[in-house]
């Protein structure tokens, strides 16, 4: 970051960062807080839509289809839609974040249960276990993987999506871009992209450790 | 393109918090702002004209074809390369993984002052060199996997009857790889189309310069015009590219992949857990 | 109990309605008097013990925690399940030090002593096993066999296996069920009966043309009525020993100490006046244990140059056995359920 000394306009200046904080900490929790929320409706939606497909082998295609078709939106052509409709809402903002999640998460979670191998299915009943049971001890714990790399990937994704999403005015440090360009004043524009560099960064590591930490099966590689 | 800057009146968006500029345009809702959408896009002006659609349509899609261009002649090459030398495989995920993770309209932020004290202006490096980063990871990655996940046996016998590590690679890989890097650049071709718009709000044009101008102005037509816009270029590109890829297949490579390899399969897996 | 057939004929499909992965749509299976659909399917396969060939180990829990799978599904405390663990990871044969490690740092044969494992954990009556040992290596598998047929002498369970490998099913069945496409029952009885008296066209080819051979691989050795043949003990006078030798018409000599086959000697040698002893002897080239199969014995006496094997049990004679007596031995039912090949 270069601290031109004397120039009006430095890349950051510091009393900027430290007077305003409070609204910089307000646009951190606005984009978390967006983030949060797409990606956990989207995994509602998700899950909902992968336990379909797993019932009923012949939805997977339309579902994956018309998933596809929602990340394939541009993220500026679907807000922009939504704004002519709802305004400035929250829900305008937070309709296209969830379904640009919807692809990942879906096609994550379907793999992951798809990944469980049939003989394990097979023994699973074959002792007793009850659907239910199966389910939850043996399927889930296999899928998490999958699962877990979907939420990565998708919130990741969103944390760059939320700060396009401040051209409908929720865009949490996207919302500090977009401020620094239009006034041509790099501070909160440094700012801002930073940080959700920085955001995007933190998140994609503590799902890999939360990956990590969940599945020690996978850590052990060694043949006896 | 300082102009761009100006016409929005600071603080329309930024100032007001979302109530207020909800009961605003609420307010005018009920006196339609300008024309109906029918009318705007019937309008001659709308396409010609030095802010026109065609004009904003030749702004698109030259910073599109240039950054898909080049983005394929930084990533295939080198990716089938490494693939086929089995080099590079961790370094290569971590990178595809960070590239992957940096926020485009962030990254692209941050240049525009880089790029104004160099002396080059809002465009079009700033938000080129973001399009490039977001484009480079996943074309390099497909293609490795591509590359990687070619029918060792048919390598093999390559090998054996004589052929060249570059005559394998060109002759034997490349082809049975095309059908995955050519989803990999269609894929990645979507999403430069699809993310382009931003450039609208970073000091340049474009077709996103109808949303960024409605939603200065207030103007839910102009928004839901300039948003269609995008979305049928979009649609556009994913179509073409469609109907490239079935083409590009060798004739033998099309019956195998019309019936889904495994091959093709996980890598296409790869591709999406990406 | 060993169902076997050919591909259709419906074997897996019978085995998997004893615990109900499929419903029978009529006709009744029993268990211990009570019948099958009679309990709600998950308790009924909690009482009986499962084993398929790909194995199944859950691949995100220990090897403990696999075995100990029915047992806390049932409740069990923890002190007795662990105690159970360690009892039965001796039993089938795997190091407890595997315990703590996932499945897939095990190898083939290990994965499948472990679920073999798994479905005793809660100590079934009824062991249902569906081509168990089909995905291991020829070496590994007949190793499996051994020790699935030590196992049943340890812990006496009612099994029922399927499998297509008829040797398999010879080497370790009690009884054979042989099933014909469609599900056709064709002929039910023991390993050696079936070899001997194939019920009709069908069991006859199936089994093949060498169900004499088989047989002999069901019976052993020591089964077979003594019989000492041409010896003596190396002190008898020669007047004596050259009577034995007429009346057995053999050629060659056996003469022991009492305890040990010393050697062969040439019949023509034997003459008054010369001590046993002092003559030539022919060490044996011809010998076999009482555990030895009738196989082993006919392949054996084929390589020497006599036409009689020595029974050798650690080193105290134990009479001969001939060809003559092998074949005689066909004749009789050799239902025996055979000890693991030494």
């Amino acid at each position: 970051m270069v601290l031109a000394t004397g120039a009006a306009n430095p890349l950051l200046r510091w009393s900027y960062f430290v007077e305003q904080w409070d609204r910089i900490e307000e646009a951190i929790f606005q984009h978390v807080q967006l983030t949060l929320l797409a990606v956990a409706f989207g995994f509602v939606i998700s899950a909902a839509l992968a336990f379909l497909g797993m019932r009923y082998r012949w939805t997977i295609t339309p579902i994956t289809l018309f998933a596809a078709f929602l990340y394939t939106i541009p993220s500026v052509a679907f807000f922009g839609v939504l704004v002519s409709y709802l305004g400035l809402t929250l829900l305008t903002a937070l309709i296209p974040l969830t379904a640009f999640t919807i692809l990942i998460l879906v096609t994550n979670i379907l793999d992951g249960f798809s990944s469980v191998p049939a003989s394990v299915r097979e023994a699973a009943d074959g002792m007793g276990l009850t659907p239910a049971q199966r389910l939850f001890t043996v399927e889930v714990p296999i899928a998490v993987p999958y699962i877990i790399n979907g939420l990565r990937i998708a919130t990741v994704t969103t944390v760059g999506l939320v700060t396009v999403a401040a051209i409908v005015g929720y865009g949490g440090l996207g919302r500090l871009i977009l401020d620094g360009l239009r006034r041509t004043f790099w501070t909160p524009l440094t700012i801002g992209a930073s940080l959700s560099i920085l955001l995007a960064l933190l998140f994609d590591l503590l799902f890999y450790a939360l990956g990590a930490w969940l599945t020690p099966w996978a850590r052990r590689r060694q043949a006896p | 393109m300082a102009d761009a800057v100006g016409t929005t009146p600071a603080g329309t968006m930024m100032g007001a918090t979302a109530p207020a500029a909800t009961v605003t345009w609420l307010a005018q809702a009920a006196v339609p702002r300008d024309i109906t959408l029918a009318e705007w896009f019937t309008d001659p002006e709308t396409w010609t004209g030095s802010n026109g659609i065609v004009a904003s349509l030749g702004d698109t899609l030259l910073l599109v074809i240039a950054v898909i261009l080049f983005s394929v002649l930084v990533s295939v090459p080198t990716a089938a390369l490494l693939a086929h030398q089995r080099r590079a495989e961790l370094a290569s995920a971590w990178v595809v993984n960070i590239g992957r993770a940096i926020p485009t309209f962030a990254i692209a932020g941050l240049l525009v002052p880089v790029s104004l004290r160099a002396g080059y202006g809002f465009e079009p490096w700033p938000i080129f060199i973001a399009l490039t980063l977001l484009t480079v990871p996943p074309m390099y990655l497909s293609t490795y996997t591509a590359v990687k996940q070619v029918d060792p046996a048919a390598v093999n016998a390559a090998r054996a009857m004589g052929f060249t590590e570059r005559e394998v690679l060109l002759t034997v890989e490349l082809p049975l790889a095309l059908t995955v890097i050519f989803t990999g650049i269609r894929v990645a071709s979507v999403q430069v189309v699809a993310t382009e718009p931003i450039r609208a709000f970073l000091g340049g044009d474009g077709l996103g310069r109808y949303v960024r101008d409605g939603i200065g102005q207030n103007n839910p037509t102009l928004v839901l015009g300039g948003a269609i816009l995008i979305a049928v270029l979009a649609g556009i590109t994913a179509v073409t590219f469609v109907a490239i890829e079935w083409l590009a297949k060798p004739p033998g490579v099309r019956r195998l992949a019309g019936g889904r390899t495994e091959r093709t399969l996980s890598a296409r897996k790869q591709l999406v857990e990406t | 109990m060993v169902l076997i057939g050919p591909s259709g004929c419906g074997k897996t499909t019978t085995l998997r309605m004893i615990n109900r992965l499929i419903e029978p749509t009529s006709g009744r299976i029993e268990i211990q008097g009570e019948d099958v659909t009679d309990l709600p399917a998950t308790d009924l396969r909690r009482g009986i013990g499962y084993v398929i060939q790909q194995v199944g180990l859950f691949p995100h829990r220990t090897i403990e925690a696999n075995i100990a799978t029915v047992p806390r599904t049932l409740g069990w405390d923890r002190s007795r399940i662990r105690a159970r663990v360690e009892e039965l990871v001796e039993v089938v044969g795997i190091d407890r030090e595997m315990l703590a490690r996932y499945p897939d740092e095990l190898s083939g044969g290990q994965q499948q002593r472990v679920g073999v494992a798994r479905a005793l954990a809660a100590d079934p009556p009824v062991l249902l096993m569906d081509e168990p040992f089909g995905a291991v290596d020829p070496i590994v598998r007949g190793r499996l066999q051994d020790e699935l047929l030590e196992l049943q002498a340890r812990v006496h369970k009612t099994i029922v296996l399927v499998t297509h490998d008829l040797d398999e099913a010879i080497k370790i069945a009690d009884k054979i069920v042989l099933l014909n496409v469609g599900g056709a029952l064709e002929q039910y009885a023991s390993p050696d009966e079936l070899l001997r008296e194939p019920a009709n066209a069908f069991v006859e080819s199936f089994v093949g043309d060498d169900r004499s051979m088989r047989r002999l691989t069901l019976a052993t050795v020591g089964d077979l009525p003594y019989e000492r043949g041409p010896v003596v003990p190396i002190d008898t006078p020669p007047a004596d020993a050259r009577a034995v030798l007429a009346d057995q018409r053999s050629e060659w000599l056996g003469v022991t100490d009492g305890e040990a086959f010393l050697g062969w000697i040439e019949g023509a040698e034997v003459k008054d006046g010369v001590h046993l002893d002092d003559l030539h002897r022919f060490l044996p080239a011809a010998q076999v244990e009482p555990s030895s199969t009738l196989r082993n014995a006919m392949e054996v006496i084929m390589n020497s140059r006599t036409s009689v094997a020595v029974i050798n049990d650690h080193g105290r004679f134990c009479g001969v056995v001939t060809l003559e007596r092998i074949r005689a031995g066909l004749d009789s039912d050799l239902s025996a359920t055979p000890e693991p090949a030494g």
